[in-house]
Parts: structure tokens; sequence; C-alpha cells
């Protein structure tokens, strides 16, 4: 999956609405979206504009053909792809949203939806097409659905999620069998011990400063039932961190992990600075087209404990001129064929039930490319969304910050986690 | 009242010719003992030259040796590697296979050349007003383009897109182009350079009757030249490089400038930085362009730029 | 008497004054606005009075962010001042491949983020180039942290800062240059004066009013430091956030959908009244020296 985070070059800001571009005091209703107005079974015509994330010119053919079967299976459509580029995505949004001009159907990951939700710029698509609850697997289908707002924000369209990576000669080096790799976090300490030992200091297998997903895989709690406050910094949160605490005190993970960005982990991976990291089931491709040397180094592991699940979808937009096409659209391009002919040209996985027996995804043909496909598709099964949406850009920074300033050993665990949800608590009230 | 009342001016050189300004000797004088360097001299300069080279260098080189690493090549290795193993050329053709480079390079271009023809004649003409014309209201105006650089420019994104579509120039490359069509800080450096001017010139084509054009256009200009082509790089490399403001103006893919596009290379589930740093190469090959034939501008004000009036 | 009719200077200033109002000054009102706001993104807000701004006396990041901005001009203002001056003086005689020197110098100015805080990480990190050579030098028994320390990150943000500027001023001072009296500096290299003499003499008077300018934008630019900070502390402002800067703030507070752009613009607004300081002090210097 592509990072959310890019580096802006220069110090431009994530946009203000001008008081004459929205208007002070419009937070009317926030309480449920918009229910739609159109019966799903009215006729299909007309044009429809479809917004995808990055697909272009990769998936060119595949979304042109997608497009080319819905136009024909409804005479008289006519659908405006757009695709727009990958950095600065949101701003695009944001951007249209705060101009009234998102495109009828739209790519929006969970974490984009539920705002635009609450401000009822999205249809409830359940409302609209019953066979949304039953067509698509739950964890998809849940990351559309919001506390304290009724209805179902998006189609899941393509799933994924994280495995685990070993450098094997790293492995070896220490006499460790990256075949049979750590499968728990205490595994895993010991086995960045030995790393550490075995080879005088030089070699890290952990690069990775504990988040969020690491807390709700330890059972802490993060959010309350209500939504309303943080609750993560409970006494098993605290020895979690203090398991890495002591680890970077004692020198197993590289130093300047402090000060890492976010997918530095399979950067360093890539370096072969590090001997771990987690990645989606496509990444073993990227880091052997990065650094082709790691050809047959890298081996593939279930993630440890609860696999994180991201999730991707199509929203329509409230306001769309045309629903009834829309909506179809976005059905079209997330059911079983469609979304199976496009995980089977990358690592990525349908959301819809009906390709879950697909041997496809099951069967490996012994490449470790192969092999990654196949543990991730299986890991999707368990895999849950560990990071709830309610956790904002800003909020997720100061969590990072304090969990930093303890591993560093600035303060204490426990003190870092109050001042965290004192903070998070802050701003979600906002 | 004099026209001329800016106090802050370099003390004009009186020297042999008599010449208030002491531009007009060179003119005759040539370049006579300046640019003769002694050998000892050109050692001491090029031993430094390098190694500032030496410093500022790199990020270009690392660019241009990945763009041009074959593909069974690493590219993350732990040292950086500057000498690619297997050269090839063949991800500058893939760039060009993969997206329209001249389309968007055109659309680039567009924009960009609005933007310094706005800097330029904007900058030059207010520059002009406000160092060497006397008005109520001078140091107000002047005052509050000073203040334009201090103003809270970091939540003004979307207000600035608010306004463009108000223009009815959402999705056009004009609309792009405008709101750096005349920046603060070009204003102020025109301004600067002009007052460098010795006031005795104004005053004495004032004497020949030269109207407030008139001095504009054949006392002010061409000693300015320049700061003229500062203002030119900075709004060209300003135009050129801006990734954010055209992506929320456009939504045409048609009408997408180079930055923007170029971000087609990288997709969402796997990118290739070969390739990345290849199109980054062609992005920047009409920057060095601009670059080194502007550079050449810097002293030509001074060698030519004698007084006309 | 006047030498031009009344609206002559007027025509001349109006399209720039027109931009600014426009592009500058009504976007800033807007800031002003917000920030009595609770707004968001998208839906709009209320007006809160001063709740922002009583926030920000509380705020305790905002006081390293406002203690990190100040010790970045302190130290950039006198390096970002000279260095690039005698950078300018250096490439300004017309030597063999002097364009390719002017034209590379350039280039940290337009280089990408991305590949600065590659290249920079290779330099600064555990096993990078400084702390490899400086341990095989002896001069240090372990690696320095540059990359974690609070202190040493902020220096190391600092020297990215000054390298990036070089040439960015350095052609300010390239154009401003071509305006000095080279008759001076002539008539100064007959009577024996040295190298470094006419430098101190003669170029740096001949310059001052681009130097003044110069010192006003590093100052205003030191201040609003965004991108070299928050590419060395890996976006995150590093432990505690105790690397952010005011900007870094501001982009943390707006970003996404969900930003709290009222904060966000209270931010701003303190951001300018700082700004604002160095800048007067600087104009009034400008005068006085002008005056003298």
């Amino acid at each position: 999956m592509r990072s959310r985070r890019s580096i802006p070059v220069a110090a431009l800001a994530v946009a203000a609405l001008t008081l004459a571009g929205c208007g002070l005091g419009s937070g009317e209703d926030t309480s449920a979206g918009s229910q739609p107005t159109v019966d799903a079974n009215a006729k299909v015509t007309g044009e429809v504009s479809f917004q995808t994330w990055a697909l272009k010119p990769k998936f060119t053919s595949y979304v042109e053909g997608v497009i080319k079967a819905f136009e024909t299976k409804y005479p008289g459509t006519k659908v405006t792809w757009l695709d727009q580029p990958g950095d600065g995505y949101d701003k695009k949004v944001l951007s249209q949203a705060s101009a009234g001009q998102l495109p009828d159907v739209t790519n929006l990951p969970p974490e984009f939806a539920l705002p635009l939700a609450k401000q009822s710029l999205l249809l409830d698509v359940a409302a609209a097409d019953p066979a949304v609850t039953t067509d698509y697997v739950e964890g998809g289908l849940t990351a559309y659905q919001y506390q304290g707002l009724t209805g179902t924000f998006g189609y899941p369209w393509y799933l994924n999620t994280d495995i685990d990576y070993w450098n094997s000669t790293k492995f070896a080096a220490v006499g460790l069998d990256a075949k049979n790799p750590p499968k728990t976090f205490d595994e895993l300490l010991a086995a960045a011990k030995i790393m550490h030992d075995k080879s005088g200091g030089k070699e890290y297998l952990m690069s990775r400063l504990p988040g969020i997903g690491d807390f709700t895989n330890a059972g802490v709690k993060i959010v309350s039932d209500d939504g309303k406050k943080f609750t993560f910094n409970t006494p098993e949160a605290v020895a979690l961190l203090d398991k890495y605490r002591a680890a970077y005190q004692a020198g197993y993970l590289p130093r300047d992990i402090l000060t890492q960005e976010y997918l530095g982990n399979s950067k360093l991976f890539t370096q072969g600075k590090v001997a771990w990291t987690t990645g989606g089931g496509n990444a073993i491709v990227d880091f052997q087209k990065d650094n082709p040397s790691l050809k047959g180094k890298v081996v593939p592991s279930p993630a440890l404990d609860t696999p994180p699940l991201y999730v991707q979808g199509l929203s329509v937009s409230s306001k769309s001129k045309n629903q009834a096409a829309a909506i179809a659209l976005a059905r079209f391009v997330t059911n079983a064929e469609n979304q199976a002919a496009f995980a089977k040209i990358v690592n990525i996985f349908p959301s819809t039930k009906a390709s879950a027996n697909d041997p496809y995804f099951s069967k490996s043909d012994g490449t470790p490319e192969s092999d990654a496909k196949v543990l991730a598709f299986e890991s999707l099964a368990k895999a849950k969304s560990l990071q709830p949406a309610v956790i904002s850009g800003a909020t997720n920074d100061f969590i990072n910050q304090q969990i930093s300033l303890a591993i560093a050993g600035k303060v204490s665990s426990q003190q870092a986690l109050d001042a965290a949800v004192a903070k998070a608590d802050q701003l979600l009230a906002q | 009242m004099t026209v001329v009342t800016e106090p802050a001016r370099p003390v004009a050189v009186p020297d042999e010719t008599g010449a208030a300004n002491g531009r007009r000797r060179r003119r005759k004088g040539g370049t006579f003992g300046f640019n003769t360097v002694s050998p000892r001299e050109k050692v001491v300069r090029y031993v430094l030259l390098v190694f500032v080279l030496l410093i500022t260098i790199g990020p270009f080189l690392w660019q241009l040796s990945t763009s041009l690493k074959g593909s069974g090549e690493d590219i993350y290795t732990r040292i950086p590697r500057l000498l690619p193993a297997q050269p090839t050329l063949s991800h500058y053709a893939a760039v060009a296979d993969t997206i329209p480079v001249w389309d968007y390079m055109r659309n680039s271009l567009q924009v960009a050349v609005l933007v310094v023809g706005g800097n330029i004649v904007g900058s030059s003409l207010a520059g002009f007003a406000l160092s060497r014309l006397q008005f109520k209201g001078r140091k107000l105006v002047l005052g509050l383009f000073l203040a334009t650089l201090v103003l809270p420019g970091e939540v003004t994104i979307i207000s600035q897109y608010v306004t463009v579509r108000e223009f009815g120039l959402a999705n056009t490359l004009f609309g792009v182009a405008l709101p750096g069509m005349i920046g603060a800080l070009n204003v102020l450096l025109m301004y600067n350079a002009f007052r460098s001017l010795p006031v005795e010139v104004d005053q004495a084509a004032i004497v020949d009757g030269a109207n407030v054009w008139q001095r504009f256009v054949y006392i002010g200009l061409p000693s300015v030249r320049g700061t003229i082509s500062v203002v030119a790089i900075f709004a060209f490399i300003g135009a050129w490089d801006d990734f954010l403001w055209p992506l929320i103006v456009l939504t045409d893919p048609d009408k997408y400038t180079l930055t923007v596009g170029l971000q087609y290379l990288s997709g969402t589930f796997s990118n290739n930085p070969r390739l990345i740093a290849a199109g980054t190469m062609i992005a920047f090959i009409p920057i060095v362009i601009v670059f080194a034939t502007l550079q050449r501008f810097f002293f030509k004000g001074v060698e030519e730029g004698a007084v006309k009036g | 008497m006047r030498y031009h009719r009344w609206f002559s200077p007027w025509v001349l200033v109006v399209p720039a004054l027109a931009w600014l109002l426009v592009f500058n000054l009504w976007p800033s009102i807007n800031t002003v606005i917000l920030s009595f706001t609770n707004a968001k993104p998208i839906g709009g807000g209320t007006f809160v009075g001063l709740k922002n701004f009583e926030a920000l006396l509380h705020d305790e990041q905002l006081r390293y962010a406002l203690l990190n901005s100040v010790i970045y001009m302190i130290v950039c203002l006198p390096f970002l001042t000279i260095v690039p001056l005698g950078l300018a003086v250096l490439v300004e005689k017309k030597l063999p491949g002097i364009t390719f020197f002017r034209t590379a110098f350039y280039t940290p100015v337009v280089a990408s983020a991305v590949v600065v805080a590659l290249i920079w990480q290779w330099i600064l990190d555990d096993r990078g180039l400084v702390n490899g050579m400086a341990e095989k030098l002896g001069v240090i028994s372990g690696p320095l942290p540059f990359l974690s320390d609070q202190w040493l990150l902020l220096f190391s943000a600092i020297s990215l800062t000054i390298w990036k500027g070089l040439g960015y001023y350095m052609i300010i001072y390239l154009a401003a240059l071509g305006n000095v009296g080279r008759e001076l500096h002539e008539a100064a290299a007959v009577d024996g004066a040295s190298a470094f003499r006419r430098f101190t003499n003669i170029t740096i008077p001949g310059v001052r009013g681009t130097m003044i300018l110069i010192a006003i934008l590093i100052s205003v630019s030191a201040l609003r430091v965004f991108s070299e900070l928050f590419i060395l502390s890996g976006g995150n402002g590093g432990p505690g956030g105790r690397d952010s800067s005011v900007v870094m703030l501001i982009q943390q507070y707006s970003q996404g959908f969900e930003g709290n752009l009222g904060y966000a613009s209270a931010l701003s607004i303190v951001l300018f009244f700082v700004t604002v300081v160095p800048m007067l002090a600087l104009a009034r210097l400008n005068k006085k020296a002008a005056d003298a």
C-alpha cells in the first residue's frame, strides 16, 4: 500500500476554507448521512464521473475495460474517468468537497470517507442497495460504518494486509533460521537480542516504533465504546512500551529510528540495514526491484498476532445528479468478477465474499512472490482494522511523538501515554 | 521637491571622467585589469570552486546516477554508489512511453511564461515607482509589500482556490499561473535594484525633458537587467516546480503541468525509483537551461547599461 | 515641484498592488477571522472568541517551536548573509567553466525533498559519512546522534537550511554585485589594498541595501522553517515533538479533513507577530545606515 504520508516540498498547508467558500456555522445536521433520493432500480443511463487514486498508467487498460463493460451493460451511460496522482490526494478531495464538486463515484479510503459522511456529502449505499450487506466481507463493510452515523458509506473495493518479511542472509549469519522466524512479539525481541549480540552490535532486526496498531494487538482498548474518549493508557500498553524502551536502550534497534518516517522500516530493510520489516503482499516485488541483490534472500511469513486490514472503497456523492448510474457503477466496479480480475494483475485482494474460494489466491506456484500472496490472502481471514478511523492525522502525530519520547528515555511510558491520551481527547473534543 | 528622495543609495562615484555615473567609464575603458587573474589566484579560485561544488552537487549526482542505473542494480546501498554498474538510458525512454512528457512540458511552459512575464512587468513597474518616484502613500505601499513577506500564508491555499474559481478560471492553465503572476518579493528585489541607480542620472534625464515612461524604459530598465534575470529565474522555478497548487486547480489530465504529470510515474502499488529519477531529471533540464541562459545577464546591466538619456 | 503627474506612480504600482490585495491580503484577513472560530476544512465552524488564543498559552509544544525558530534565525542570519556573498564574489569573475559552477551551486535549491532527505541521512546517521570519518580520525569514541538528539537534530536541520540557502542568496548577491562600481575595486587594487580589505570596504558597502533585504528574507524564512525540520525529523518533530517549528505545528493541526483550522490560524497569527519583530528591526537598521 502506498504511504499515507508524503513529504511536502514546500511549506504549503492543508487548506482553509474561505468564509465565502463554505460559510461559518453551516454544521447543521451531522447525525446521519444522506439517504438516496432515487430507487436503485431506476433506469441506469446518462453521464457519470468516476475518480480513482493513482491507477494510471499501470492499470489504464484494466479500468478502461471495466468502464467499457459497464457502458455495454447499461446502454446510454457514459463514464468520465478521472485518475488523481498519488501525492496530495487528500488535499485534492478536500478542495473538490469544499467546492461541492465531488465526482459521482470516488475512491475513498475509510478515513477520508468518515469526515465527508459526517457532512452528509456521501450516500448511504446500503440504503440504496441492500445487497451490499450480503455480498461483501464484513471487514470491508465495517470500515465504512462509523460510530455515531447510520449507514454504510462506500462499496468495499480491494483489501490488503501486512505480512512479515525476513532477510535470510542476515538470519543465517547469526545462526538463526529465516524459515522458522519469530511468531510472537516476545520471540521477536529474543531474536533481536541474538542478532545484536552475535553480530557485535552491527546488525539490527527491528526498526519500528510501536504504534496504535501494536496496542490493539496487545489487547489494549483504544477508544471508549461511545467513541468520545481515548483509553489506551492502560498497564498493558505501558508494559508493551516498556519492552520496546528496554530493547532500544540495549541497542537492539537503530538509534535513528526515533526520527524515521512512517515507512522507514521497509526502507531500511531494502537498504539491507535491518533484517525484518512488514509490508503488503506486493512489497516483496518492490524490495527486489529497488535492490535486485535481495532476490532469494527475502522470506515472507504471517504477521505477528493479528494482521492489520487495509480497505479501499468506492463512495457515491450525495450531490450526484445521476445517483442511479453512480450506484450501479460503484457496484459494477466492485463486483466479484471485476475485483478478481484486478487482483490477478497486482497483489491485492477482493472484498467480495464470492472471491474467497478462488483457487488463484490460495495456491502458490512456489516463488517467494507467490508465497507472499498466499500468506497475505490467508492472513486476511483474521485481519482486523487495528487503527480506529477517529484517529486523525494530528492525533496520530501526537501519539507517535509521545511514544518516541518515552523510547528515547526522556519520560516514563506511563507519563507518555497519559500525555498522548490527554492530547488526543482534547483534539477529539474540538 | 526633488524627484528622487530616497536617501538610501550608493554614493555616486566621482571619477576622473567627471561623470556622476560610475558606469560611464567602462564603456571606454572596457574591462581593463578586472578580468585578468594571476595564475596563483586562479588556482585558489578553482580549489574553492571545486570545494563548494563537492558540497552542493550531491543530490543532483545521486538523482542522475539513479536514473542511469540498470534494473539489475541495487539503488539503496549502504554507501551511495554513484557510478552505475549497468548504465542505461532505457528509463528515459520509459518515461516518454509512460506519460506524454511533451504535452505536460508545454503546459508547464505556458504557466511559466505567464508567471515570468507577469513578474517582470508587474514588479519592475512597481519597483520603479516605489524607488524613483515621490508620491503620497509610497511608504505605505512599500510597507504593504514588506508586510506580505510575513503574512500568514499557511492556511490560505483553499481560499485562493475559491478566488480563482470565482474568476471562472478553475481547471485552466491561466488559473494556475494567476496568483503567482506578481510576487511581493520580486517587487522588493526590483525596488532595491532601481534604488542603487544614482539620482543624478534621473536629474540629467529630467533636464533633457524625459517623462516617467521614458526614464523607466531608457534609464531604469537597462541598468537592472541583472535583477530582472534573478526575478525571471525565481518566477520560472517557482512556477515550474509547484505541485500542490496546479493539482488543486486542474481537473483535466490533459492540462496537467509536468510536476503533476510526473506523479503518474509513481503508482499505487509499486514504484520504480529509477524511472522517477529519470522523470525528475527531465523536469530539471529546462531549469538548467533557463538558469544558464539568464545568469549571463547578471553583468550585462553594468557593461551596457550606460546613460542614454 | 514634481516631475510627473500625480497618477503616474499609481498607474505603475496598481497591478502589483491589486495582486497583493487579492492573493495575499484577503486570504490573510480570512485567516484572522478563522482564528476566532473552530472551523474545519469542510463543514465550517462557529465563533469561539479567544478560546484558540487561550489554548496557545498552555501549548507546551509552541514554546519548543518558538525557541527552535529563534535559535534557527540567530544561527542562520550571520551565515547566510555573509557566506553567499563570498560565494557570489567567487563565481563573479569570468573563468572557464564558471557557468557550470554557478548552475551547480544553485542545484540544491531545486533538489527534490525526498532526495535531499536520503542524502542527508546518509551523511548524518549513526553509520553515516560524518560519524564514520570522525570515528576513523579518532575525534569521537561513539557515533553522535545527529538525527535523534533534540539539539543535534536542530543543528543538523540548520546546516541543511544553510546548505540550501547558499545558492539562492548567491544569485541575488550576484545581480547586486553588478551594480557595485568596479572602478573602486580597480582603484583600490592599484593602491595595493588586499582582497579582504576590498571585500570589507568596497563590496559590502556596495551591496548594503541588498544585504539588508537578504537579512530580512533569511530571518523571515528561518522563523517559518518547515521542510528541513520536517524531513530530518521524519515528519514528526522528533521525540515529543520538541524539534517542531511553528509552521510544522500549523501543518500538523490543519492537516486532513478533520484539521483544526481555527487553532492553526491562531498559530499563524502568533507567527506573524514573531516575524514582524526582526523585520522591523532590520528595516530600521537600513534606514539608520542610509541616513548616516
